[in-house]
């Protein structure tokens, strides 16, 4: 009986130890890679923003087979991202499983603590970045950027809104703000429905939104939009200038790109680098980015890992200065 | 007629045998969807939404109408059925359904809450017809003060909700604004109550919370008293039995709760936020308060019922309101139709009614057949999830429990949240035990974090003045008009008072009508 039990031990012992060495380390050839289905983990739920760029991403990776065997996708929300990323995490080394990114991916580590940064997975590449629109109510004899700085030097301190605090909005507003010189009290709002409301009942001088959800709004001439925060017009509003061309040289936009677990051999990242090469130029990619008012952005490997660096401790950086983390 | 033109082009425009077949699958789909505890209309739409990609625009928005209003029924079943609302636009409706249920009267119960809703999508769709312009230069009205005032008319109805009951009640709402801190703080960015959990930090869903402290509560409490012992009263429900029916007096009463809550809720439901959750809880306590009979509601009072689900109906087709003539999502389920807007390559905004009336209208006039394809279909329906009421307890008990497990984890797939609605359960359990009141819990609960945040907003906007509740046109409007509500369960009282005196000093001398 007794001799029984120091077997089972053992057996557990060293089923444990075999198991500890299973995880992290990747033990097949990866020059046969892929051998199996990818199980795809959206960390947000049906329907958002990085649900839909998963779902036409995979629809082309299966469609012209580049990705030769099922892929799986599965919605893990919760905790902005935390759920999903950590779910990531905890397959470390199994390069059978692959994950969208979103601006929570740099936001949500800086005000929780996730266990995970963006510098613990394999990072694929950036495909493209979320830019914001900043707009006002129209009627209100504020046009033009130009305008809108008068305005809120005379002011000193102006009334704006976005979403969330530990935000690209929050950023956004306090990155201008500082540069032209004046004060904002900036109001953050969890609902897009309400922060428009907010600037249409006159509650808000000015908002910052995704182009994609604010365009009807400007259509009808309900709002005016006087800043883009992407390197390049948009094609649907080409009059509203970028941040650059107003002279503001370091904006912070959103990075959505493709990661896979940590501790995912080199090759097998450059496989991945390889066959998103040739997803983003199937016309499907193109036509979703239009329809979102994305702004293609490719940016691989190592140097999508410098640069996400960089955006998160700008991030860092200027959260801290305004008091917000 | 010009006016309703639009309209019936919309109506007339989905009639086709393939989108009536959608629309009534949609609705049966729904219903399937809905009755699981826990998964309401947004949900359900996000849910079955993949399904209707293979569909052309038009046929996909009659199937998601379909969806909308069949999951929101499914909702209503539940609440009636096994006391969980599936979202907390049905909370009221438990109040009294749940006792109509008990007292063997559910099936008059389901087809009054179907024929309340389809009077209040009528009453919707011809207001949209007819106010929507204004409703929508009201709603874009809307900013962080006014909001936090429709809020407090919402929590206001907590007094009548609470009834005499004042410091077990007041424990309550203390208790549902406690949980409702937990998660990151929306102003700050700080995390409250969350342990370094990152499963908290979104804060504790009302969802778990409902069905834990109805449902599980309910099985735990009819345990504690005995009631799985107890031998059921069998009757025969069938659509020709007469017990199937609401009777004439059912209809007298719920007349007046039905046309009150249909408009209240259209205006209400139009304003973004937690439109559908207050216009169900405002009809709720304005019916208890002009009721002749205040002391039956909460005990299976029909007008009880009908009013909320009246107002909670009419709510979602004014939030429609703001949807398609402003382009801005008033409720969980409107954004996801939005999303499904921008799927099809439209544009919501300001301008959608004018460049895409055939869609918006088809949209108005599939929610209005689907009203109608409800009805109908439930006509059929109702008896069998009736004749749940005949399943004895020790098989009944079981099954709800592993549905509202099942309901819960599906919605997240969190295994957090499962955990969260037992501990809610057995919370539930022991507050029914001792007279405190859960439905009061979970209102405060989801309003509780929406005045926090609106009010918060409204703070830094004014700089911490309180001036701006009166500087603004549509938050003094409300300012002055709730105080008029706070006051309507005490003045109809008076006027209650007085009838009967009127009625005492007549009846010695009776009339002479023999």
């Amino acid at each position: 009986m007794r001799k029984n039990k120091g077997v089972l031990a053992a057996t557990l012992a060293l089923s444990m130890v075999l198991t500890a060495c299973g995880s992290g380390e990747y033990v097949g050839d990866a020059a046969d890679y892929p051998e199996q289905d990818l199980e795809w983990t959206i960390a947000f739920g049906p329907g958002g923003g990085n649900d839909i760029m998963a779902r036409v991403l995979v629809d082309i990776l299966q469609q012209e087979n580049l990705y030769p065997h099922n892929i799986a996708v599965e919605n893990r929300q919760g905790g902005s991202g935390a759920i999903g990323w950590g779910y990531l995490l905890s397959n470390s080394g199994d390069p059978y499983h692959a994950s969208t990114t979103s601006g929570s991916f740099l936001t949500t580590p800086l005000q929780a603590d996730t266990g995970w940064t963006y510098a613990d997975f394999t990072l694929v590449g950036q495909l493209a970045t979320d830019d914001s629109v900043f707009a006002v109510q129209s009627g209100n004899g504020i046009d033009s950027w130009r305008e809108w700085t008068e305005f809120a030097k005379k002011q000193g301190t102006v009334t704006v809104g976005g979403i969330g605090t530990v935000n690209v909005d929050f950023i956004v507003h306090a990155l201008l703000a500082d540069q032209v010189g004046y004060e904002v009290d900036y109001v953050p709002f969890d609902e897009e429905g309400q922060l428009q409301t907010a600037l249409t009942s006159g509650a808000l001088q000015a908002i910052t939104s995704n182009p994609a959800e604010i365009a009807g709004q400007i259509d009808a001439g309900r709002m005016t939009g006087l800043l883009f925060t992407g390197s390049e017009p948009l094609n649907r509003f080409p009059e509203i200038p970028t941040a650059e061309s107003q002279g503001f040289t370091n904006m912070v936009s959103m990075p959505r790109g493709l990661i896979l677990p940590p501790n995912v051999p080199p090759e097998i990242r450059d496989w991945w680098v390889r066959t998103m090469r040739k997803a983003v130029r199937d016309p499907r990619w193109q036509d979703y980015l239009d329809k979102n008012d994305l702004t293609r952005n490719e940016v691989w490997g190592e140097q999508f890992r410098k640069e996400l660096g960089q955006t998160a401790e700008r991030f860092q950086a200027i959260l801290r200065k305004h008091g917000a983390i | 007629m010009e006016l309703f033109g639009n309209l019936l082009d919309g109506i007339g425009g989905v009639v086709t045998p393939i989108n009536l077949m959608l629309l009534a699958s949609g609705v049966l789909l729904g219903m399937v969807v809905g009755v699981m505890p826990g998964l309401g209309p947004s949900a359900g739409l996000a849910i079955l939404l993949p399904l209707t990609f293979g569909l052309d625009p038009t046929g996909a928005i009659v199937m998601l109408a379909a969806v909308y209003y069949g999951a929101m029924y499914g909702g209503t079943i539940t609440s009636v059925l096994i006391n969980t609302p599936g979202e907390s636009a049905t909370v009221a409706s438990t109040f009294d359904g749940y006792p109509l249920a008990r007292q063997g009267r559910a099936a008059p119960a389901l087809v009054m809450a179907a024929i309340a809703s389809f009077v209040a999508g009528t009453v919707g769709a011809i207001l949209i017809s007819v106010a929507a312009p204004p409703t929508a230069a009201l709603a874009a009205n809307f900013g962080p003060p006014e909001l936090f005032l429709v809020v407090v008319l919402g929590l206001l109805t907590l007094i009548v909700v609470v009834g005499k009951n004042r410091l077990l009640g007041a424990v309550s709402v203390l208790l549902g604004f406690l949980l409702a801190t937990v998660g990151i703080d929306i102003g700050g960015g700080e995390q409250r109550y969350t342990f370094g959990s990152t499963q908290l930090i979104n804060g504790i869903d009302f969802i778990p919370v409902a069905i834990g402290l109805f449902g599980i509560g309910e099985i735990l409490l009819t345990l504690y008293r005995g009631g799985h012992l107890e031998r059921l009263r069998y009757f025969k429900v069938g659509a020709r039995s007469r017990r199937f029916w609401p009777t004439r007096k059912d209809f007298g009463e719920s007349r007046g709760a039905i046309a009150r809550g249909s408009v209240l809720g259209f205006f209400v439901g139009a304003t973004p936020g937690a439109g559908a959750t207050v216009a169900s809880l405002m009809s709720y306590s304005v019916e208890k308060s002009v009721s002749r009979t205040p002391e039956k509601f909460g005990k299976g009072a029909m007008p009880g019922l009908a009013g909320p689900e009246a107002a909670n109906n009419a709510a979602s087709s004014g939030a429609m309101v703001p949807l398609l003539t402003l382009g801005i999502p008033g409720s969980a389920s409107t954004a996801v139709l939005l999303a499904a807007f921008l799927m099809w390559g439209l544009q919501p905004g300001p301008l959608l009614m004018d460049q895409e009336p055939e869609l918006a209208w088809g949209l108005i006039g599939s929610m209005y057949l689907g009203n109608i394809m409800l009805v109908v279909l439930n006509i059929f329906c109702i008896p069998l999830f009736a004749s749940m009421a005949k399943v004895p307890f020790r098989i009944l008990g079981p099954i709800v429990i592993v549905l509202c497990t099942l309901g819960t984890f599906s919605v997240h797939g969190s295994i957090v949240e499962v955990g969260i609605m037992f501990a809610c359960g057995v919370l539930g359990f022991v507050m029914r035990l001792y007279g405190l009141s859960p439905a009061a819990l979970v209102i405060a609960l989801v309003l509780g974090p929406l005045a926090e945040q609106t009010l918060r907003q409204s703070m830094i906007i004014s700089g911490g003045s309180f001036d701006v509740f009166l500087s603004r046109p549509v938050s003094l409007v409300l300012l002055c008009v709730i105080p008029l509500i706070a006051m309507l369960p005490m003045i109809s009282k008076l006027t209650r008072n007085r009838l009967a005196r009127k009625r005492a000093t007549e009846s010695p001398t009776p009339t002479g009508r023999h």
